[in-house]
């Protein structure tokens, strides 16, 4: 049996070992014991993987590691709930449409709530989801179009584009005849709605068209918008 | 009624987590950006992509499979890859638009992880290990330059070792 005193004398020689900076005779030495003590064995073991790991650093990078600007957890804080708001939103959205397209009695409820939610600019028709088919995987666009006086308001928004992409946006009327809407740029994790709008009537509005520079998107309006 | 903040959502849904969850880990995931971007702007947004992306994917974080530390750098790297691409896919570089290779990105995270273990060590281990392993001087040469005996450059190799063991067991290292 050996001494726990004997032990750590040889325990203080591991790391040297398990790097293989030991020689002669305090190598031999070492190996030794190593031969008889079973705990000395299990530390050696629990060592060689860490030294297996040192040359994968750069001793050049051990000052100190660089830190994020202390702005960069406000701006995330802030995008984040611009995009929670946004989510609550589209569900308030979805809620009201959901009771205009309902039964008759739901649909004239609707409408008195559409005009008090929307403060009775338009026609008193609903918002509208647009809904674009067929993307190419990866590329996302939402579009709510919204009933005026003036037109129709278009809250738009892009994810999967590289930051930075410039997108127009028009509607198309009956006649294909077609109005703009106005531009944005997508960046990247920016998550606010583009807030456009056209002069365009929303119940004349057949289609929205979405040009991001490569490729050009249209979501036909279905016929509620016509009813 | 409907009480968001008590709901069953998943366990990284809410805005007050990744305020948490920035504070504590914002820092190594920056330095690991750094390191494989080699840009401070881009090593911003790819922060503040892994962010939103985890806040977004919330309701998958499970804190029984892994530790939110493990969860967050697998989404940076692979925010790290798509930024990759994106600049791949620039006019200038895209003549022979080769995939970015993964292989590195898993190197660099290897090492920038050692890094990291290196800089939580305490001077006096970490002085030993750079001297006797990184640069290959001979014990007994860095013995007299810090005026201690050999055994004692030895016995902090060891110590030095064992500590860089345990602080990557903190980290959440695994071999």
């Amino acid at each position: 049996m050996k001494t726990r005193n004997e032990c750590r004398e040889w325990r203080e020689l591991l790391g040297a070992h398990a790097l293989g900076h030991l020689e002669g005779d305090e190598r031999a030495g070492l190996e030794a014991h190593l031969e008889g003590c079973p705990g000395c064995r299990e530390e050696l073991a629990a060592l060689a993987p860490v030294a297996r790991m040192l040359p994968h650093a750069d001793p050049a990078r051990f000052g100190p590691a660089p830190q994020p600007p202390p702005e960069l957890g406000q701006r995330i804080a802030a995008t984040i709930a611009a995009e929670a708001e946004r989510n609550e939103r589209r569900q308030r959205r979805r809620l009201f449409g959901g009771l205009a397209f309902g039964g008759a009695a739901a649909a004239a409820v609707a409408a008195v709530l559409l005009l008090f939610v929307f403060g009775g600019g338009g026609s008193g028709e609903p918002a509208q989801q647009v809904r674009f088919a067929d993307l190419p995987k990866g590329i996302n666009i939402d579009a709510t179009l919204e009933p005026h006086a003036y037109g129709t308001e278009i809250h738009i928004y892009v994810r999967g584009v590289p930051s930075g992409t410039l997108c127009k946006v028009w509607l198309r009327g009956p006649k294909g005849a077609s109005y703009p809407a106005g531009t944005f740029r997508y960046r990247w994790g920016d998550d606010s709605d583009a807030v456009l709008s056209s002069a365009l009537d929303l119940s004349r509005t057949r289609a929205v068209v979405v040009d991001t520079g490569k490729r050009t998107f249209v979501a036909p309006i279905g016929s509620a918008a016509t009813a | 009624m409907i009480q968001l903040g008590t709901s069953t959502r998943g366990a990284f849904s809410r805005e007050r987590d990744v305020r948490e969850a920035y504070s504590a880990h914002s820092g190594e995931l920056y330095g690991f950006a750094v390191r494989s971007l080699g840009d401070s702007g881009l090593a911003e947004e790819a922060v503040q992509e892994t962010f939103v992306r985890a806040w977004r994917a919330g309701d998958r974080f499970d804190p029984k499979i892994g530790s939110l530390r493990t969860w967050l750098f697998a989404i940076l790297r692979n925010v790290v890859i798509d930024l990759g691409r994106a600049r791949a896919v620039r006019p200038s570089v895209a003549e022979g638009g080769v995939e970015p290779a993964v292989e590195p990105l898993d190197e660099a995270l290897q090492a920038w992880q050692m890094e990291e273990a290196m800089r939580r060590l305490g001077e006096d281990h970490r002085r030993v290990l750079v001297e006797t392993y990184y640069r290959g001087r001979p014990y007994a040469e860095v013995a007299t330059e810090l005026g201690v005996p050999e055994g004692t450059v030895k016995s902090r190799v060891y110590y030095g070792l064992r500590a860089l063991r345990v602080v990557l067991e903190e980290m959440g290292y695994e071999d």
